[in-house]
């Protein structure tokens, strides 16, 4: 019997691997990746939560503007990356680090 | 005390104190002007002028004594006032009428030199010192006209002073004085504390308040001797005497002939009452052993001033001898025949140097103009020299018709009477002085042969080339004048009678013996008879040639280096001084400076303690405040990556955080 | 039998990408993303959302992969270089900090949906006794609809602005400098 429980422990894991490739990956489109993964756990978590809710379908509904969003992000995030790399000639985020005082 | 009312008398005794004062002040002023001596003299012309007008009001009436109040310590006032009676007004008389003819002489003497303003100056200070010295009515008053005097001295006396020599000579000068001067501080100090006053009039009055124990009063009188001795060149401070002739030759003829040597005898002769017998005993014999040395010291001197200046020394020790015996008008009678044939000597000794130093630049010979071997035959150049200093040679030796004869047998004869009443050991002052005489006679007509009689002794005056002159009348004038001075008309009508001479019926003491009249016979006669032999004598040695005593003797060898006083004095005395002085500047430099540099030292470790604690504690404090801002600063900056990533990962920690915390706590 | 295909595909979900965040080739990784993306689509299945399902496989996988590929694809020989070339291997070191932190939320995560099954918030109970959940046999497609027009017709219209003001920044970001 799958419970709204496994739902959240799979939502759960793809958010800490997509947490993990974030934080720790040295490529921005992996971090880019890590991000969509984020936002597809997040989603998980919409739509298993919506099958209780069945009046409004606000789950569903809301998943599908997050997969909206989640697409203009990537455009937005590719585009800010290839003129990065125009700028400072690699995409490792260790390298580019003028966003300090 | 007469009251305050001022009568013309003293007025013109203070004017006569105060115009060379005047003098002094406007040479002063005028500086490098004052070159012709005109304030001088002008100023000398009528202090004798005031002189004599004092002296005819005051001689013989009755004396005029005046005092203002000066200054008060405590309870003791201190007065300034004026005492004019016969010994003072005959004195002002005596400094005015022989001061007068040297200024006009040192117009054609000190022609040309570049410091004769100066000249001028200290020759109005030392008139109006002199001067205010003989009225003095206290003894406070009297010592400061005393250091004046002293003083002015030691400025005349190093008047050349880039002369190494003259430098050396005015501080001999200068500091023998002090030497005696010491003496007469703590008589008048020993006669105040014991009569309470410093008035001279009240000192030597009837009746006089002693609180004195016993010997004070012999120590009293020996200080002021001290004083008379140093200021009066007795044995042994006569050192200074000889040395000071380094100053100009009208300089040594007034000051250290005439008048400042006579101020000691001067001072005896004022404050007389108060020595006792033992005192009285101690002047003579000092007096007797003065004139004998200083006459031994003249026989083989060369330097013709210095001839002068022993012999001035030796007719000071017969002063001395006249107020040791108690017949001290006669010291001042002697003191006044002295001034005159010995200034004049001196005068003549001047005009005779500077004839030969002319001669000597001239013909460029190396000579001493002062060396009498360098002279010789000068009586045929310089007629009038020759025959002033004759007479006053001829005083001095006291032949008959000269003022001297009156005063030195005068003296001579009160010593044998004296001797006699004394009996016994006192006769040896006597025969001593008869002694002297006869040794005066030798030195003065050794000189005056060497001189004026004989052959030339230089090139260019013996064979002829050239002539010496007379001085001119700036010169000659005054030495004719004291010649006739010399003469005893000055001072008596009766040439060879001491009776008549109105100085000492002006002054008179009373004699406690009886008179002798033999003596008053035999003295004179003999001591012509001496004079002659020795004139004879010294006409075959130095004119003719025939030497009879040999010239390298001990004896000799003695008299020629002044008994050998000076390097006695500087290996003793100022040795001395200076093995003290060297002590005192080791003592200073290690044990004084020691302190302060043991001080400093400390100081100094102090301060490298407090530095230390400064820089180490304090300054340790501060860094460390320092060093933990930059270090946390440091760590707290690593949080500033710039990494997009670490900014991610702080920011997810602090969101677990808050979680776990809400989780925990929470359940 | 549902429990092992649900089963299945979550295993194939998280282990693609546990693989794709340790893997260095990013060709390789954009792939493994397209088999997650995939996997998620399944398990949407699971959870009675079939229309979000399709709607990722379309948008997600058939857009944004696909973008995401073209654009890895057809950037400069150098860029490629640079993206190949990695210091690690697979398989690599992870950095310690962020998987202290990832496990960090998983552990949290994981307590708090085991702590939901327990306490089930009252609006999900209260829906189960009222039977307002959806069940498998509700035409979701015509319910997102009538939604979509209805209900959310704001966030619809909001989303598509943004959508477009999105694509035209990324346009205008990626455009051609004229070198003069």
């Amino acid at each position: 019997m799958i419970t709204l429980t496994h739902f959240l422990v799979v939502s759960a894991c793809l958010f800490s691997i997509g947490l993990y490739a974030v934080m720790a990956r040295r490529n921005a489109i992996i971090v880019l990746v890590g991000i969509e993964l984020i936002i597809n756990a997040a989603m998980l978590n919409l739509v298993a939560f919506g099958r209780y809710d069945a009046e409004r379908y606000g789950g569903q509904a809301f998943a599908l503007f997050a997969i909206v969003l989640a697409a203009a992000g990537v455009a937005v995030a590719l585009a800010i990356i290839l003129n990065v790399y125009k700028h400072y000639k690699t995409i490792n985020p260790e390298d580019i680090n003028q966003l300090k005082d | 005390m007469t009251p305050l009312t001022p009568t013309y008398t003293l007025l013109a005794a203070l004017a006569t104190v105060l115009l060379p004062l005047i003098g002094f002040l406007l040479s002063a002023l005028a500086g490098k002007k004052a070159k012709s001596g005109a304030i001088g003299i002008s100023t000398i012309a009528l202090t004798v002028v005031t002189a004599a007008y004092t002296f005819a009001q005051v001689w013989d009436s009755e004396p005029i004594h005046v005092q203002w109040q000066w200054f008060t310590i405590g309870e003791q006032t201190f007065h300034v006032g004026v005492l004019l009676d016969n010994i003072s007004v005959f004195m002002l008389l005596l400094v005015a009428v022989v001061a007068l003819p040297v200024h006009i002489y040192s117009v054609a003497y000190m022609k040309g030199d570049l410091g004769i303003h100066r000249y001028w100056t200290y020759l109005g200070l030392f008139c109006a010192a002199m001067l205010g010295l003989v009225i003095a009515d206290n003894l406070l008053l009297m010592y400061i006209c005393w250091e004046l005097v002293g003083f002015a001295s030691y400025l005349l006396i190093g008047f050349w002073f880039t002369k190494d020599a003259a430098a050396q000579a005015n501080k001999r000068a200068f500091i023998i004085n002090r030497i005696g001067d010491i003496g007469f501080l703590i008589g008048f100090a020993i006669l105040y504390s014991g009569f309470g006053t410093l008035d001279i009039s009240t000192l030597v009055g009837p009746v006089v308040q002693n609180d004195l124990p016993p010997g004070w009063l012999t120590a009293a009188g020996l200080a002021f001797f001290l004083g008379a001795m140093a200021k009066s060149a007795q044995f042994p401070l006569h050192v200074w005497l000889p040395a000071a002739m380094e100053g100009p030759t009208s300089v040594s003829s007034l000051i250290h002939a005439a008048t400042m040597v006579a101020a000691g005898v001067y001072l005896l002769a004022r404050i007389f009452p108060v020595f006792d017998d033992t005192v009285l005993l101690v002047i003579a014999s000092t007096g007797t052993v003065t004139a004998l040395v200083a006459a031994y010291f003249a026989l083989t001197q060369f330097d013709i001033k210095k001839i002068l200046a022993f012999s001035t020394v030796s007719q000071l020790g017969f002063m001395m001898v006249g107020i040791g015996i108690g017949m001290y008008p006669i010291a001042l009678f002697h003191l006044a025949t002295h001034a005159f044939f010995k200034c004049l000597l001196f005068l003549c000794a001047g005009a005779v140097i500077h004839e030969m130093k002319h001669l000597a630049d001239k013909h460029r010979l190396g000579i001493d103009p002062q060396d009498i071997r360098n002279m010789g035959g000068l009586g045929r150049h310089m007629p009038i020299t020759f025959v002033t200093m004759g007479i006053a040679s001829l005083a001095l030796v006291g032949f008959p018709l000269t003022s001297g004869y009156l005063s030195k047998d005068a003296l001579l004869v009160h010593a044998f009477e004296w001797a006699a009443w004394q009996q016994g050991a006192a006769h040896i002052i006597p025969y001593v002085l008869s002694f002297v005489s006869i040794l005066t006679s030798f030195y003065i007509f050794r000189l005056l042969t060497k001189v004026f009689l004989g052959s030339a002794a230089v090139e260019p005056l013996a064979n002829g080339q050239t002539k010496l002159h007379d001085p001119s009348t700036w010169m000659a004038g005054p030495m004719l004048f004291l010649a006739v001075c010399s003469l005893f008309p000055l001072f008596s009508f009766h040439p060879l009678n001491d009776g008549h001479v109105w100085l000492l019926q002006g002054i008179g003491v009373s004699k406690p013996w009886t008179s002798l009249p033999l003596l008053h016979l035999a003295i004179p006669i003999g001591s012509a008879f001496a004079t002659l032999v020795v004139a004879a004598m010294t006409w075959r040695w130095y004119v003719k040639g025939t030497y009879a005593l040999k010239t390298e003797g001990p004896l000799y060898r003695l008299s020629f280096h002044q008994g050998y006083l000076d390097g006695l004095y500087d290996r003793v005395v100022v040795g001395a001084v200076l093995w003290v002085s060297r002590a005192l500047r080791w003592l200073d430099a290690h044990v004084v400076d020691g302190l302060v540099h043991g001080f400093a030292a400390l100081g100094r470790s102090l301060a490298a303690v407090v530095a230390w604690i400064d820089r180490r504690i304090v300054d340790g404090l501060v860094r460390f405040v320092g060093k933990l801002a930059w270090g946390l600063g440091n760590v707290i900056r690593r949080t500033q990556t710039g990494r997009l990533q670490g900014y991610f990962g702080s920011l997810f920690l602090l969101i677990l955080a808050i979680l776990l915390y809400h989780i925990i706590v929470q359940a | 039998m549902q429990a092992l295909v649900f089963y299945a595909f979550a295993a194939i979900a998280i282990g693609s990408a546990v693989i794709l965040v340790s893997m260095q080739n990013l060709a390789r990784a954009l792939f493994l993303f397209f088999i997650v993306l995939f996997s998620v689509a399944g398990l949407y299945v699971f959870a009675l959302a079939d229309f979000v399902a399709i709607a990722q496989i379309l948008i997600y996988v058939g857009g944004v992969l696909v973008l995401m590929l073209f654009a890895f694809m057809l950037s400069n020989k150098t860029l490629l270089d640079q993206l190949q070339t990695g210091t690690a291997h697979f398989f690599a070191l992870p950095v310690w900090q962020a998987l202290l932190i990832s496990c960090g939320f998983l552990t949290i995560l994981v307590y708090a949906s085991v702590h939901l099954g327990s306490h089930q918030p009252t609006w999900i109970t209260t829906a189960e006794t009222a039977g307002s959940t959806i069940a498998p046999a509700d035409s979701t497609i015509q319910h997102i609809g009538i939604q979509l027009m209805t209900r959310y017709l704001l966030p619809f219209e909001v989303i598509s602005v943004l959508l477009m003001m999105a694509l035209i920044g990324a346009a205008h970001l990626t455009r051609k400098e004229d070198r003069t």
